[in-house]
C-alpha cells in the first residue's frame, strides 16, 4: 500500500472524531489495566526473586504445626532438644530456633498488638540473612541484653503504627515491661513484618517465662554441598523417629525456602492470572467495539469505496486502508493505555509504599511497554479484518449507487 | 481512426427474485480514438448499465467488450480496477468527490493507486486544477465548493492518469444551465484541443449536441445514430 494512503486513513479517523475517540478509549482501558496489572505482577516477581537471592537457597524451616502464626498455638512447639537433635543431623550447618508470640506494645498513650520475636544472638547472621534485613538505624541487639529491643522498620515513622514515631533511645512497654529501643531493622516491604519486635533470647524468656524453650519455628542452614530438599527429607524422617511419631502424624513440618516461595508464587500466579483474564476480557470488549466502529464506517463509506474503486483502487488496497484504520485505533489506544497504565501503576505503587507495602512496587521493562502497544495494534488490526473484507468485496457499481 | 472501445452483442440480465430483467439486449457500440460520442436515451433505456459496462464497473452477462483490442468482458475485479485506474477517467452526475479530502487531494487520489511519486502527483494535480481554473480553490474541501466547481474538480480528477477514455455520466445533471454550459465547454475543449476520447451518457438533447456523434439507446439496444 502506498504510504500516502495512511494519511487518507488518518484523515478519515480525524473526520469521525467522537467515534474514533470512543474506540480508542475502549482499548485504552483494556491496555491500561493489562499494563498496570502486569507491571505490578512483575514487580512482585522481582521482589520474590530478590528475597530468594538475598535469603539464599540453602535455608529451610522447621515449624511446629498448629493454627495461626508459628508459636501462637500453645499446643504445638519445638524444643531445645529438637534443635540440638537437628544440629547433629548430617548436612546441617546451623540451627536458629525462634520464639514468636503476640505482645502488647505501648507507646505514649497508645497500645497495639504485634508479634515479638526472640532469638539467640549467636545465630544473628543466619536470622538476619533469612529475614533479609540489616540494622537501618541505631544498633544491633547484644547477647544477654534483657531490657533492649530492636523494632521493625515502620515504627520509625509517625502514623504507620503509632501516631508518634519512635526513635532509638526511647523506652517502650512490652506486656507491661519497660524496654529500651536500641535500633531498627531495614524495610522488609510488608506491613506485618515491618511491625515486628525483636528481642534477644534472654529478654524474650523473661517476658514469656511459660514459653521458655518452646519455639515456634527454626531456621536451618544446610552445609555447603548439601541440597536443602535432601536435608528437609532427612530432618523430617529423623526428627519423626526421634520424637516417636508416626509418618503423616508429625507435630511439625519442614519446608525449604524455595518451597515457601513456591507456595507464595503459586498463590500470586493464580491472583495475577485472574486479574489479567479480567483485563483481557476488557480488551476483547474493546476489539468488538472497534469491529463495530469499522462496520459502521464501511456502511457509511460505501459510496466512497465505490469512488476509490472507480478511480483505480484494487480490492487489496481497500482492505489495507480499513485494516490500517482499525490497527491505528488499536495503536493509539495502546500508546495511551500504556501511558495511563504507567501513571496508574506508579501512583498505585507510591500509595502502596506509603501504606507499608513496599513489595507492591511496579516495574516497567521496555518489552512490557512495546509488547502492550504491539498487542493493541494487532488486536485493532484483527478487529478490522472482517469489516475490511466486507469493504473490499463491495462491487463498485453497487457502491457508487449507494446513498 | 483506430477503434479504442467496442461492445459486441453485450447483454446484461439482472435477476430480481424470480424475474429476469434484461437491461441490455445485445448492445453494439464503438468509439474511435479522439472521438466525442454521446449515448442518449430516456430513463430505463439501459444508459446507466451501458455506462457501467463501458467504464469496466460491471461485467456483462454475455457479449464482449474490447478496450484497445483487448477483451475485458470477463476479467476479475482487480484486473478491471487496474484498467479503470489507467485507461478510464470518470465524471459522474453526483460529482463523487471524497469529502474528507481537499480538491487537490481528490485530483491526486487516482495517481496514488498508480504509485505515482508524491511530488509528481501533486504537481500534476495542481496543473489540472489550474486547467479547470480552480487553482485558487485547490485546498478547499468539496463541501466548500459550488456544484460547478465540484464538477470541474471531477473533470481534473478524470484526467489524473491520462486515460484513453473519459466517461461522463450526466455531467450537467446536477448543475444549473449556465454552470452546465461551462462544464461542457471544458469537456469540449479537452476533445478539441487535446484530442481526448470522450463518451458522454445523457438524457439531455442539448448536452448531447456537444458530441460528434450521438447514439440513441432504447430498451437496451442502439436504435438510431446521428453524426454531426
Amino acid at each position: 500500500m502506498n504510504v500516502d494512503l495512511f494519511g487518507y486513513s488518518l484523515s478519515n479517523l480525524a473526520h469521525r472524531k467522537m467515534r474514533s475517540f470512543l474506540s480508542i478509549l475502549s482499548i485504552l482501558i483494556g491496555i491500561m489495566s493489562i499494563y498496570a496489572l502486569i507491571s505490578f505482577g512483575m514487580g512482585l516477581d522481582a521482589y520474590v526473586k530478590g528475597l530468594a537471592e538475598e535469603a539464599g537457597i540453602d535455608k529451610l524451616f522447621v515449624q511446629a504445626k498448629g493454627i495461626g502464626a508459628p508459636g501462637t498455638d500453645e499446643n504445638f512447639f519445638l524444643t531445645q532438644d529438637d534443635a540440638d537433635f537437628i544440629e547433629k543431623i548430617r548436612g546441617t550447618d546451623q540451627v536458629a530456633p525462634l520464639y514468636m508470640k503476640a505482645g502488647e506494645i505501648a507507646w505514649k498513650d497508645e497500645k497495639k498488638y504485634r508479634f515479638a520475636m526472640g532469638f539467640d544472638l549467636e545465630n544473628e547472621g543466619l536470622v538476619m540473612e533469612t529475614f533479609a534485613v540489616d540494622v537501618a538505624a541505631g544498633r544491633q541487639l547484644r547477647k544477654g541484653e534483657a531490657d533492649a529491643v530492636v523494632l521493625g522498620y515502620n515504627y520509625q515513622f509517625p502514623l504507620k503504627i503509632f501516631k508518634r514515631k519512635i526513635a532509638a533511645g526511647d523506652t517502650i512497654e512490652l506486656n507491661g515491661k519497660e524496654l529500651k529501643v536500641v535500633g531498627f531493622y531495614s524495610e522488609v516491604g510488608n506491613p506485618s513484618d515491618d511491625a515486628n519486635i525483636y528481642l534477644p533470647k534472654e529478654g524474650f524468656e523473661e517476658l514469656y517465662p511459660a514459653s521458655k524453650e518452646k519455639y515456634g519455628w527454626m531456621i536451618v542452614r544446610a552445609e555447603k554441598g548439601t541440597s536443602a530438599d535432601d536435608l528437609a527429607d532427612r530432618i523430617t524422617e529423623r526428627l519423626r523417629k526421634h520424637k516417636g511419631q508416626e509418618e503423616g502424624k508429625e507435630d511439625f513440618f519442614v519446608q525449604t525456602f524455595e518451597d515457601a516461595l513456591a507456595t507464595f508464587n503459586a498463590i500470586l500466579g493464580v491472583l495475577k492470572g485472574i486479574l489479567i483474564i479480567i483485563a483481557f476480557i476488557s480488551v476483547v470488549v474493546a476489539s468488538v467495539n472497534i469491529m463495530n466502529t469499522m462496520y459502521t464506517a464501511v456502511v457509511e463509506r460505501t459510496k466512497e469505496i465505490g469512488i476509490m474503486k472507480a478511480v483505480g483502487a484494487q480490492n487489496h488496497t481497500i482492505l489495507l486502508v480499513f485494516i490500517f484504520e482499525a490497527g491505528f485505533l488499536g495503536l493509539a489506544g495502546g500508546v495511551l493505555g500504556v501511558l495511563f497504565g504507567w501513571m496508574v501503576a506508579a501512583a498505585g505503587g507510591g500509595i502502596a509504599a506509603a501504606a507499608g507495602f513496599a513489595l507492591l512496587k511496579p516495574v516497567f521493562p521496555w518489552y512490557l511497554t512495546f509488547g502492550c502497544i504491539a498487542f493493541a495494534f494487532i488486536i485493532g488490526a484483527l478487529s478490522g479484518i472482517f469489516p475490511a473484507k466486507q469493504a473490499a468485496a463491495l462491487k463498485p457499481v453497487d457502491s457508487l449507487r449507494y446513498e | 481512426m483506430t477503434t479504442i472501445l467496442e461492445l459486441q452483442d453485450v447483454w446484461k440480465i439482472y435477476r430480481m427474485g424470480d424475474v429476469e430483467v434484461e437491461a441490455l439486449k445485445g448492445l453494439d457500440f464503438k468509439a474511435r480514438k479522439g472521438e466525442f460520442v454521446a449515448i442518449m436515451g430516456p430513463s430505463g433505456s439501459g444508459k446507466s448499465t451501458a455506462m457501467n459496462m463501458i467504464g469496466c464497473l460491471d461485467v456483462p452477462t454475455r457479449g464482449r467488450i474490447f478496450l484497445e483490442g483487448k477483451d475485458i468482458a470477463h476479467m476479475s475485479e482487480s484486473q478491471l480496477a487496474r484498467i479503470r485506474g489507467k485507461k478510464i477517467g470518470f465524471i459522474f452526475q453526483q460529482f463523487n468527490l471524497i469529502n474528507t479530502l481537499t480538491a487537490l487531494e481528490n485530483v491526486a487520489l487516482p495517481m496514488i493507486f498508480q504509485n505515482t511519486p508524491k511530488d509528481k502527483r501533486l504537481a500534476k494535480a495542481k496543473k489540472l486544477l489550474e486547467m479547470v481554473e480552480l487553482d485558487d480553490r485547490m485546498h478547499h474541501k468539496p463541501t466548500e465548493l459550488s456544484g460547478g466547481e465540484q464538477q470541474r474538480v471531477a473533470i481534473a480528477r478524470s484526467l489524473a492518469n491520462d486515460p484513453e477514455v473519459i466517461l461522463a455520466d450526466e455531467p450537467t445533471g446536477n448543475l444549473d444551465s449556465k454552470t452546465g454550459h461551462t462544464v461542457m465547454d471544458f469537456l469540449r475543449k479537452l476533445h478539441e484541443k487535446e484530442g481526448r476520447t470522450i463518451i458522454l451518457v445523457t438524457h439531455d438533447e442539448n448536452t448531447a449536441r456537444n458530441a460528434d456523434r450521438v447514439e440513441f439507446l432504447k430498451d437496451g439496444q442502439i436504435f438510431k445514430r446521428h453524426t454531426r
